[in-house]
């Protein structure tokens, strides 16, 4: 308890010691050739990425998040930042101390993208998009929601849903004002009410999911997904793999630079610590992220050791069979489960093998981690039951033990000592595997850490809270497993 | 009690080859008997002993207990187990447990014995075996002599009709064979049907009621203690129980390796603990090879050894022979005399090849 301590001081210094402004003039920009020279950072696989890789006068570097990215300009990694201009709003602006330099001269036409087969449901969305634009939803909602008027109002959403049907399942790359994010369990956003608006006209229910981009395709194209969303911008190569609705909107770019003009108002430590705290955890309840993060990663890791660790007792008894080619077929399953990754493995069984089934995907992550951790656990079983002497068996033997009696009440107990370290080991690894499961929608703990990071751009200090997380839960682990272990042998 | 015809044992090695153990294994052991199973190393004893409890199961021939097939298939081998203890050289005491555990656990836990009744009795066979004061203590800290008399006691806690005993006390000290072989010796008293397999030839007399020899995977010989101790029938058996150990040089060609001799034959008489000899042996042979049996060639020389006699022989034979080579003419005096004094006794003999000169160290 007291090493935990310390790591939580540790981490909330890192947190809060990370950004320094130098008295320097704030960088000036009038064309995209001012870009020549410096370090530039945009989304990985955005459309900027696209544009600005062709140019070698510049370094790019790609992040995944919008927070990363902002603190990367904060800290002077970059120089410059390319994003949407309505992603960092005047708000987010001022508190950071971040300026648009300059904006765009290109236009980004956005719009949702869908399955090359699902025509129909073009068509229905078209028709839902035309309808809001004559009758001034559309109108109304751009001005809401693009020209940062929902800064200071109540996100509303005033369309009623439909409860029964088939929902249309909505991926959505985005988690950001305003484009789709959530607060409380409820969706918001341009797109999100768009969405509504077509899910009424069809008579359907809505479903709104979280993906990466690359994800996101992929789900769409293996059926997990009716639409993705997020300020997609269609591009000739998506153009090519997918349809896409009439864009709703034209989205144009903007150059955030660090704003040395603005007197950024030091704060002191302790109170800008607590407003950190507030931002990130408890405004909007975002420490719900947070718990239910968590138990969806306690979910997947005790039931993919619980299933693992049983697939490793067959795993281990052919290892050990007399068979040769019994002995072989574990061989080989061991040797694809060392050499796949992980994330490859719980993507194929989750776009490949179970793309069909409507298996849920936090079972399909449970039986790829179970297959996983199998190959390890059979190793661990081996490696234990090895290190007691055959002498002990034929002891146990010649007393009249049967063979089973014989190995739960003799070798397995003094295996028991020899395994628990190792297994106890293998069990963290695979909760700390775990993180990865977001690549398939679910909201584990380490996605509810980056929900909340797209939400308050703040970089460190939700990941930090997650780690803090991941160590209680290792450390219950351990716990769990040394109380199996009997203190004094009582017959 | 237990009937064995035509025994036999082969293992097959990872590699593939294919090793016979046991050949032909045939005896009837009574209630009440203490056989001992002598013989060379790597005979099959032990293998021998581990088919009667199918913990090596037998590839050939039939085991009958009281009349009945152990070996049909579905037999329930751990009820014959429980019959019939075994105690193991290595002792394979329970690790994790104290000693009075590792002796009350097999009775708690196949006989369901009350725990309290089975501690008591636990605690009378530690007693009986001396060691009730290290009850509570884990294995690990006890010596080898200790282990195995709780061993014993562990075996003994299952209440069985026979016991097996495999080389219970080759993995020990010399100073605490003893302790372990008083235990057997008292339960040879009591009237335990005991089958042991040992290389502590005195104990076997003492103890045994029946000695079988063991050699080339068969019960070479079979009879009372007496009989193959002191009136062995077959030269092999007799060679063991007298712990004979010998060498052989062939001396047949100009390239015999001298020096290899004479590390070879210091070599034995450092092994079998007569030291003192090494130099007689030496000095001798170099007069004999070199100077009296020069000319005769090829030769063969034995040095032989017994444990239990304490006899060091050396042997010079020669082929197709028939007077001594010692009362050829042009032998040195000096050097005969010189062997006579070194020797004890100089034998020389015709035997069925040649001729034999035969010194007694």
């Amino acid at each position: 308890m007291r090493r935990l301590l310390l790591l939580l001081s540790i981490l909330a210094t890192l947190s809060l010691g990370s950004c320094s402004t130098k008295g320097q003039e704030s960088l000036q920009l009038h064309s995209e050739a001012d870009l020549a020279g410096l370090h530039v950072a945009t989304i990985a696989g955005s459309c900027y990425d696209i544009d600005l890789s062709k140019r070698n006068d510049i370094t790019l570097i790609l992040y995944n998040y919008e927070a990363d990215m902002l603190e990367s300009l904060l800290i002077g990694k970059s120089d410059v930042i390319v994003t949407d201009e309505i992603i960092f709003n005047a708000n987010i602006c001022r508190e950071t101390g971040i300026k648009i330099a300059m904006k765009g001269t290109e236009k980004f036409p956005s719009a949702f993208m869908f399955r090359k087969t699902d025509r129909d449901l073009v068509e229905a969305v078209n028709a839902t998009q035309r309808r809001m634009v004559e009758d001034g939803t559309m109108a109304r909602l751009e001005k809401f929601w693009l020209e940062d008027e929902y800064l200071n109002a109540a996100y509303f959403t005033h369309i009623p849903e439909e409860t029964s049907g088939t929902p249309i399942r909505f991926a959505t790359i985005s988690s950001m004002a305003p484009i789709s994010f959530v607060v409380e369990d409820n969706w918001y956003g341009i797109e999100t009410e768009l969405a509504r608006e077509i899910a009424k006209d069809l008579h359907r229910p809505v479903e709104f999911k979280m993906y990466d981009i690359s994800s996101a395709m992929m789900a769409l194209k293996t059926g997990k997904a009716d639409v993705v969303m997020g300020a997609i911008f269609i591009t000739p190569e998506r153009q090519e793999q997918f349809l896409f609705a009439e864009p709703y909107h034209d989205y144009s770019s903007a150059y955030y630079v660090i704003d040395r003009d603005a007197a950024r108002n030091k704060v002191a430590f302790w109170k800008g610590f607590k407003k950190s705290i507030r931002q990130n955890f408890i405004q909007e309840n975002r420490w719900k992220y947070i718990t239910s993060g968590l138990w969806e990663t306690i979910k997947i890791t005790f039931f993919a050791i619980l299933l693992g660790s049983a697939l490793g007792v067959f795993l281990c008894a052919m290892t050990r069979s007399r068979r040769k080619w019994v002995r072989s077929i574990a061989g080989t399953y061991n040797w694809l489960m060392a050499g796949i990754p992980m994330l490859v493995l719980l993507l194929i069984l989750f776009y490949v093998v179970f793309a069909g089934t409507s298996l849920n995907a936090t079972i399909v992550a449970i039986i790829a981690f179970a297959l996983n951790f199998a190959s390890g656990a059979s190793g661990v079983y081996d490696t234990a039951l090895s290190a007691i002497p055959v002498g002990q068996t034929e002891a146990g033997l010649a007393l009249g033990f049967t063979r089973l009696q014989t190995f739960f009440h003799i070798v397995f107990p003094q295996a028991l000592k020899h395994g628990l370290p190792l297994y106890q080991a293998q069990c963290i690894s695979l909760l700390k595997g775990t993180s990865i499961v977001g690549y398939i929608a679910i909201q584990d703990l380490t996605r509810a850490g980056d929900i909340i990071r797209s939400r308050t751009f703040d970089a460190l200090l939700p990941l930090l809270m997650v780690t803090v997380f991941y160590f209680i839960l290792a450390w219950l682990i351990g716990l769990l497993l040394q109380s199996t272990l009997p203190k004094k042998k009582s017959l | 009690m237990i009937t064995v015809s035509h025994l036999s044992k082969t293992f097959v090695n990872p590699d593939g080859k294919v090793l016979t153990v046991l050949k032909d294994v045939n005896c009837e052991i009574n209630s009440g008997d203490v056989i001992s199973i002598i013989g060379p190393s790597g005979t099959g004893k032990s293998t021998f002993l581990r088919t009667l409890n199918l913990l090596d199961p037998p590839t050939g021939g039939s085991i009958l207990l009281d009349g009945e097939d152990i070996l049909v298939k579905g037999y329930p081998v751990h009820k014959l187990r429980q019959k019939m203890g075994m105690v193991f050289q290595n002792f394979n005491l329970f690790d994790h447990m104290t000693v009075l555990e590792n002796v009350m656990y097999a009775p708690c836990k196949i006989l369901h014995m009350p725990k309290e009744l089975a501690r008591e009795e636990s605690l009378a066979l530690l007693r009986k075996v001396g060691m009730s004061d290290k009850a509570d203590v884990r294995p690990s800290s006890l010596s080898g002599g200790q282990k195995q008399r709780v061993a014993i006691a562990r075996c003994l806690a299952m209440k069985p009709e026979a016991i097996l005993f495999d080389e219970p006390t080759s993995a020990l000290d010399p100073t605490m064979v003893g302790e372990v072989l008083s235990v057997i010796r008292s339960l040879a008293k009591e009237g335990m049907t005991m089958l042991i397999v040992t290389h502590e030839m005195k104990f076997a007399r003492d103890v045994s009621t029946r000695i079988f020899f063991m050699n080339e995977g068969i019960i070479y010989e079979e009879g009372s203690p007496q009989q193959i101790f002191e009136a062995p029938r077959r030269s092999a058996t007799k060679a063991f129980v007298q712990q004979i150990h010998k060498e052989v040089f062939e001396l047949n060609s100009p390239d015999f390796d001298f020096p290899g001799m004479y590390t070879r034959m210091t070599r034995f008489c450092i092994k079998y603990n007569i030291p003192e000899k090494r130099e007689t042996t030496e000095t001798i042979t170099q007069l004999m090879v070199d100077e009296i049996m020069a000319d005769y060639r090829p030769l063969t020389v034995r040095i032989t050894h017994s444990d239990l006699s304490e006899i060091t022989a050396l042997d010079f034979m020669v082929e197709n022979l028939e007077t001594s080579p010692l009362q050829a003419e042009g032998v040195n005096p000096a050097s005969l005399e010189k062997i006579r004094s070194l020797c004890k006794e100089v034998i020389e003999e015709p035997t069925t090849r040649g001729f034999r000169v035969k010194l007694i160290l």
